[in-house]
C-alpha cells in the first residue's frame, strides 16, 4: 500500500513538473535595425510568441511578420510586400538550445542559445548571446544578433542597396510566465 | 521521466499559444490611382503625397505646320496634395494648367479586405470628388455668334463638378488585382447645351498584375453608360506600368485621356485609344510620400 501510494505521488508529481514545465510569452519584443548613411530603418513587433523549456533547456520562437509597426506606413508596406514577402511566409521562426542553461539558478546569467532561424521559409543555423534572468518564478531572456538579408534571399534592387543594410541587427527581449493551460 | 521535445513539437506548442488577428489585405494597388483613376487604396495617417501628374501629345496636323515644345505638341499637368486625416480616410486637391483647374476630393475607405479570422472578400472605398474649371473647355458654345469670334461669358455656377465613385476592389492573389468602380459624374458645364443633362454614369475597370516586387502593369477602361448629349466620346482606356523606387511612385502610361480630373476624363474624353497623333498620349505621374 506505501508502495502504492509512492507510486501514486511519484506519477502525480510528476505530472505537477509537467505541468510546470512550459513557460510561455505572447507578448515578446521583437526588434530590427538597419543602419546605414542614406536612411535609418527600425520596426518593432510585440506580440512575439515563445516557449521557454526548463527541464530541457529549450527554446521556440514564432514571429508573425505583419505585426511588426514602423515609423513610416510606406516603410510596413514595402517590408511585408517587396522585402520579406509576408503573405507566402508569414510567419519567423527560431528552435534552439540554451547551452549549459541552469534553470534552477537564481538571478542572471548569459549563455549562448544555438538553433536555426527559419525566415522566409529558409532555415540556417544562428548562434548568439543571452541575458537569462530569473525571479519568482519569471525568466526574462533578452539578446540580439546580426542577420545576413542575404542569407535569407531578402532581395534589394539595386538603386535601394544604399538604404538597406547589409546586416540587420535583431534585438529581442521575452518574459516567460509558467503556462497555466497547457495541455 | 526524460522529456523529449522534438522540432515539431515546439511549432506546434507554439502555434497552440498563438492568436491568429484577422490583419486587413494590404497593397490591393501601390498608390492612391491604379492608372488614370482612384484606387481604393487609401493613404495611412499622418502621410503626405505630393503628386504630379503630366500627359503629352501630339497634335494631329501636318508635320509642316507643327510647333512642337520639349518632347511633345502638347502638355497637360496637375499638381496635387494627399494627406492622410485617418488611415481610412484621406484628403486632397490639386491644380491643373489644362483648364485652370482646382479640385479636392475625399475617399473613405468603408471596408478592408480580410483574408483570415472574420473574412471579407472586398475592399470598399467611397471616393467623392469636385472641380472648379476657371477656363472653359467648351467650343461650339463659348462662342456667341457663328464666325466663332465673340467669346461669351461661362457663368461661375457651370465651372462646377463632382465625381462620386463606389471603388470596390479584391486582391485575388499577391499578383493580380482587380477593381469595378460605378461612377456618377455631374457636370454644371452641360447644362450650358439646350437639352442636354448634365447627369452622367460609368463603370470604371482597373487591374495591376505585379510582375516583380517593384514593378507592376496596369490597365483601366472606363465604360461610360450614359455619355454627353452634344459631342462624341470614348470611354477613357490606359495601359501602363508602375514602378516603385523607395518613397517614390512613378507611374508611366499610354492612354487616350488627356484630361486629369475624375469628371472630364471619364466622361468628356473626345478621341479614341490608338496610335494616331491626337489620340495617343503619353501620360508620367510622379507620387512622392512623405511622412508627417
Amino acid at each position: 500500500m506505501n508502495k502504492l501510494l509512492l507510486l501514486f505521488f511519484t506519477i502525480y508529481g510528476v505530472g505537477l513538473v509537467h505541468a510546470q514545465d512550459q513557460y510561455i510569452t505572447r507578448q515578446g519584443e521583437v526588434t530590427f535595425f538597419s543602419y546605414t548613411s542614406v536612411e535609418n530603418i527600425q520596426a518593432t513587433n510585440n506580440q512575439v510568441a515563445s516557449i521557454l523549456y526548463p527541464s530541457s533547456n529549450k527554446i521556440g520562437v514564432q514571429i508573425l511578420m505583419r505585426a511588426f509597426t514602423f515609423e513610416k506606413s510606406l516603410m510596413y508596406e514595402h517590408f511585408n510586400e517587396s522585402y520579406i514577402e509576408s503573405d507566402l511566409y508569414p510567419k519567423a521562426t527560431f528552435q534552439g538550445v540554451i547551452v549549459d542553461f541552469d534553470p534552477t539558478q537564481e538571478g542572471t546569467q548569459t549563455r549562448i542559445i544555438k538553433g536555426d532561424f527559419k525566415l522566409r521559409g529558409i532555415t540556417k543555423p544562428v548562434e548568439f548571446k543571452a541575458m537569462i534572468v530569473k525571479s519568482d518564478n519569471i525568466y526574462s531572456i533578452s539578446g540580439a544578433l546580426d542577420v545576413s538579408i542575404k542569407d535569407y534571399e531578402i532581395k534589394v534592387p539595386p538603386i535601394l542597396s544604399p538604404n538597406i543594410a547589409k546586416n540587420v541587427q535583431v534585438s529581442f527581449k521575452f518574459q516567460y510566465a509558467p503556462n497555466d493551460n497547457q495541455k | 521521466m526524460i522529456q523529449v521535445i522534438h522540432a515539431q513539437d515546439i511549432l506546434k506548442d507554439l502555434e497552440a499559444i498563438t492568436v491568429e488577428d484577422s490583419l486587413p489585405t494590404i497593397a490591393t494597388f501601390k498608390g492612391t490611382h491604379i492608372s488614370i483613376g482612384h484606387s481604393v487604396e487609401t493613404r495611412k495617417k499622418g502621410v503626405l503625397e505630393i503628386s504630379s501628374m503630366n500627359r503629352f501629345w501630339n497634335r494631329p496636323v501636318p508635320d509642316t505646320e507643327r510647333v512642337q515644345t520639349f518632347a511633345a505638341d502638347k502638355w497637360n499637368s496637375r499638381v496635387g496634395v494627399d494627406y492622410g486625416i485617418s488611415d481610412r480616410f484621406t484628403v486632397g486637391a490639386g491644380y491643373g494648367t489644362g483648364y485652370r483647374s482646382i479640385d479636392v476630393f475625399g475617399k473613405y475607405r468603408l471596408f478592408y479586405q480580410r483574408d483570415s479570422g472574420a473574412k471579407f472578400p472586398f475592399s470598399i472605398t467611397l471616393f467623392q470628388g469636385g472641380v472648379y474649371r476657371g477656363k472653359s473647355s467648351f467650343k461650339g458654345i463659348l462662342y456667341t455668334d457663328e464666325a466663332m469670334t465673340t467669346k461669351r461669358d461661362v457663368p461661375s455656377e457651370n465651372k462646377f463638378a463632382t465625381t462620386t465613385q463606389l471603388l470596390i476592389a479584391r486582391k485575388f492573389s499577391r499578383n493580380f488585382s482587380f477593381q469595378i468602380a460605378p461612377t456618377y459624374v455631374f457636370r454644371a458645364e452641360d447644362k450650358l447645351v439646350d437639352d442636354a443633362s448634365p447627369h452622367h454614369f460609368a463603370v470604371g475597370f482597373g487591374a495591376r498584375y505585379k510582375v516583380s516586387n517593384h514593378v507592376s502593369i496596369v490597365s483601366e477602361y472606363y465604360y461610360v453608360l450614359k455619355p454627353v448629349d452634344f459631342v462624341d466620346t470614348y470611354g477613357p482606356f490606359s495601359l501602363g506600368a508602375n514602378w516603385e523606387v523607395s518613397n517614390l511612385l512613378l507611374q508611366f502610361k499610354l492612354t487616350n485621356a488627356r484630361n486629369l480630373v475624375e469628371d472630364k476624363y471619364i466622361i468628356k474624353t473626345e478621341n479614341n485609344f490608338n496610335f494616331r497623333d491626337g489620340n495617343l498620349h503619353f501620360g508620367f505621374h510622379a507620387t512622392y510620400f512623405i511622412q508627417l
